[in-house]
């Protein structure tokens, strides 16, 4: 018969096999992670006492306002803001989508295209993605600029992503898709195509990273249009409101965790659909 | 009969910058419809160019291929191809990889299933059809590997070290299951191997190749119908007679 506290010590003892264990394991040290650089924080800003580092309370204070009434300077709320930079980085990333995918499909596939295109891309690559930033906002305007500017930032490491993916692919399958009467086109798009998607995956997953940086970024050198990163120049700038600027970079690495965090589960689901991992 | 499938002076060199290599010299070779012809020789000989040759994946420098008559210029369906590395498709189901040739040759969709169960059938993974290609053992792989090339229904199977990579228990397992499949299909089956035992226990002849250049060296007729015994005095003094050739040419050469 089983004694009361050997039940109650096999609840208690961590077992690595079992998956709930785990889960909870991760969860109570992520969560006490967190917890911990909040209370840093929040020691940090009473022990300072400075203007430039409010304390939590004030920042949450601060973000409740925002969603409801919006900010001075700008007289936008969160959400406009959180909406402006949200559909740029979409354009933007969709655009570099639909012009690295094919581009890398095809410099992988002919030599003499990548001999062709990797001139250009070896001058263009070396430009950070922020040097375009003044270009594209004069000449493109407050919408597209900052577009193009996130665009840079994704296709550079989509692009190399998807070459580097159909060099990967296996040879052996190519010649096993041949011999079973597959002709160039067949061949492309039954074999090279989905031996490359979990390749374009991790360039997408990367891309988001840089891009979400980018928009941020140029928003700031925007003299008027919205987004999160002009809101939080125009509040430290104009105002100096800090409870402000920090709801907006809690906002930024918010947003910016979902997104990666969204490729990220995106691309294991493709992986194991696939039967590639 | 006539012969299914003729090699007439086949030969193929490989050109690099200062460098030519003749990987297959003067290989003529007839074979009928039905037989299974074993290539035997040492590693590295060319035995897999000349199967890539047929399969037309690549192109000879000299000499022709005539398969039923026909003469080859690149890839078919006439010609199905197993590969030691399975080459499977990760991301197509068991039943979806078989069916893989019939989908490229615009086969309705209804016979394509109908043609694909027979095939997974006749190598008994019936019960795996929307299995992963990863949940399978490598046995299990090359099983499809044969499903797919015999769902084409080529008229020659071009069969390259295809139980290579097996472990030596599932290696006598699935040569008896193609032989097993050979009687069902009667199919024309070119194997290249380095072993002489799965080339005794399998062929109607066995093609004896040289170090590279690889050129005809023998060809030995297997007389004893299948199943073999491959425990007889006679298939063993076969076996040793084969070996003491390849290390014969293995001495003289390197």
């Amino acid at each position: 018969m089983l004694k009361f506290d050997e039940v109650g010590g096999s609840l208690l003892k961590y077992d690595p096999e079992n998956r709930l264990h785990r889960f909870v394991r991760s969860f109570v040290i992520t969560v006490t992670s967190l917890i911990m650089l909040v209370l840093a924080w929040w020691v940090g800003a009473l022990a300072l006492d400075i203007t430039y580092l409010p304390t939590p309370a004030r920042v949450y204070e601060a973000f409740w306002r925002l969603i409801e009434v919006g900010d001075v300077v700008t007289g936008l709320t969160l959400q406009d803001h959180i909406m402006a930079s949200l559909n740029r980085f979409a354009g933007g990333f969709f655009i570099a989508f639909a012009v690295a995918v094919p581009l890398g499909l095809i410099m992988g596939y002919s030599r003499t295209a990548e001999e062709f295109s990797n001139p250009i891309i070896e001058v263009l690559r070396p430009i950070a993605p922020m040097a375009w930033a003044p270009l594209f906002i004069l000449a493109l305007g407050v919408v597209a600029g900052p577009m193009m500017v996130v665009f840079i930032g994704v296709f550079f490491p989509l692009l190399s992503n998807t070459v580097f993916g159909v060099k990967k692919i296996d040879p052996h399958m190519i010649d096993a898709a041949r011999t079973l009467g597959a002709n160039g086109l067949q061949t492309f798009y039954k074999v090279m195509l989905p031996c490359t998607i979990p390749y374009i995956m991790n360039g997408v997953k990367i891309g988001l990273g840089i891009g979400w940086m980018c928009i941020v970024a140029a928003e700031m050198i925007m003299a008027k249009g919205g987004g999160v990163g002009y809101f939080i120049l125009n509040n430290a700038q104009q105002i100096g409101n800090w409870p402000n600027v920090f709801v907006g970079l809690i906002i930024v690495s918010f947003l910016g965790i979902i997104t990666t965090g969204i490729a990220e589960r995106v691309h294991k689901m493709i992986i194991s659909r696939m039967g590639m991992e | 009969m006539s012969e299914h499938l003729e090699i007439k002076g086949l030969k193929k060199v490989f050109k690099t910058d200062d460098d030519e290599v003749v990987a297959i010299e003067d290989f003529s070779l007839d074979v009928k419809k039905g037989e299974l012809i074993s290539l035997l020789g040492p590693s590295g000989c060319g035995k897999t160019t000349i199967l890539r040759l047929i399969a037309g994946l690549i192109e000879p420098t000299d000499g022709e291929i005539l398969v039923a008559g026909k003469s080859v210029s690149g890839p078919g369906s006439d010609r199905g191809m197993v590969f030691q590395e399975f080459a499977l498709f990760p991301w197509r189901s068991v039943r979806k990889n078989i069916e893989f040739g019939l989908e490229l040759s615009g086969t309705p969709k209804a016979e394509r299933r109908a043609r694909a169960s027979e095939y997974l059938e006749m190598v008994g993974l019936d019960r795996f059809a929307d299995a992963r290609v990863h949940e399978l053992s490598g046995g299990m792989k090359q099983r499809v590997g044969i499903a797919r090339a015999l769902a084409n229904d080529p008229e020659v199977l071009l069969m390259d070290e295809p139980f290579g990579a097996l472990d030596a228990q599932t290696r006598n397992i699935m040569q008896k299951e193609l032989l097993k499949i050979i009687e069902k299909t009667d199919k024309t089956i070119l194997f290249v191997t380095h072993s002489v035992d799965e080339a005794v226990f399998l062929s109607d002849r066995i093609v004896v190749l040289t170090k590279r250049p690889a050129t005809i060296k023998e060809i030995i007729e297997v007389p004893w119908p299948r199943p073999r015994d491959r425990a007889s005095p006679e298939v063993t003094a076969m076996r040793k007679q084969i070996l003491d050739e390849l290390e014969k040419e293995n001495v003289m050469i390197g």
